[in-house]
């Protein structure tokens, strides 16, 4: 059985759904802090304050253009999240492979 | 978007033959976890495996769809999880083929897995935006090469 031990600031990052929602957008491109607000419809600080846990996370990086600052996505750290399903995967595909050995020992 | 691991396996024996492995209690135990299965819709029964953290050890599982020998499905609680897994058999000419379905993922989890299985990040992220991104992020977080969204948002295709 997988051990689904979700604990590091990646997992805490994407256990919300409105930041998940802004990593899917900042997918897409590149966005200042007032455009994702709008998006969302949140305020500066609540949009800020997500932002800075996607930060933290390392999910994002910022940049100052001008007067605004821009956020991308950096999405290195989400390799945690794959090894996460990875395991999962990786105790069925052991199961399965036990199945055929207990057919084969049975037959 | 999916938000299930879906896994097809073709093994040479006949159907009848694969679904009592998959609706045995002893048999169950050998390939898959020690439990106190039954075959009949509605029955409750337990898989032990290791506790971990965040985890008991205790599949806690209720059978939902019993169709010999075509279909079994049974719910899959425990360690966080509140999915279902289905197994659905076939005969094909050299045996039986195996579709092992695991739905049910929600929120974070069902995010996390439809991301990866179904939104093609794994393919993406390792090929694309990984190569793209890596180098130009400065050790504050912060990233300078003004032309970095227009690489990403180019490579998008």
């Amino acid at each position: 059985m997988p051990r689904p031990a979700i604990s590091s600031d990646v997992f805490r990052a994407v256990a919300d759904e409105t930041r998940r929602a802004m990593l899917d957008r900042l997918r897409e491109e590149e966005l200042p802090v007032l455009a994702l607000a709008e998006d969302f419809d949140l305020s500066l600080p609540a949009i800020s304050q997500h932002l800075r846990v996607l930060k933290e996370a390392g999910l994002v990086a910022d940049r100052q253009e001008g007067r605004q600052r821009m956020y991308l996505l950096t999405p290195r750290p989400l390799t945690e999240i794959f090894e996460w399903v990875s395991h999962y995967e990786d105790f069925w595909r052991g199961r399965l492979s036990a199945l055929r050995r207990h057919l084969k020992e049975k037959s | 978007m999916s938000t299930e691991l879906r896994f097809v396996e073709e093994y040479p024996y006949p159907p009848d033959r694969v679904w009592r492995a998959l609706t045995t209690a002893e048999a169950i135990a050998d390939w898959l976890m020690p439990n106190n299965f039954e075959p009949r819709v509605g029955h409750r029964f337990e898989m032990r495996t290791k506790p971990a953290p965040g985890f008991d050890g205790i599949v806690k599982c209720e059978v939902t769809v019993l169709d010999p020998p075509k279909q079994l499905a049974f719910t899959w609680r425990g360690g966080g999880l509140d999915t279902v897994a289905t197994f659905t058999l076939e005969p094909i000419d050299t045996g039986t083929r195996l579709t092992l379905v695991h739905s049910g993922f929600k929120g974070m989890k069902g995010w996390m897995v439809s991301k990866i299985l179904g939104g093609g990040w794994r393919s993406k992220i390792l090929r694309v935006y990984l190569p793209a991104a890596v180098g130009r992020i400065g050790p504050d977080g912060r990233y300078t090469a003004a032309t970095l969204a227009n690489q990403v948002s180019c490579s998008h295709e």
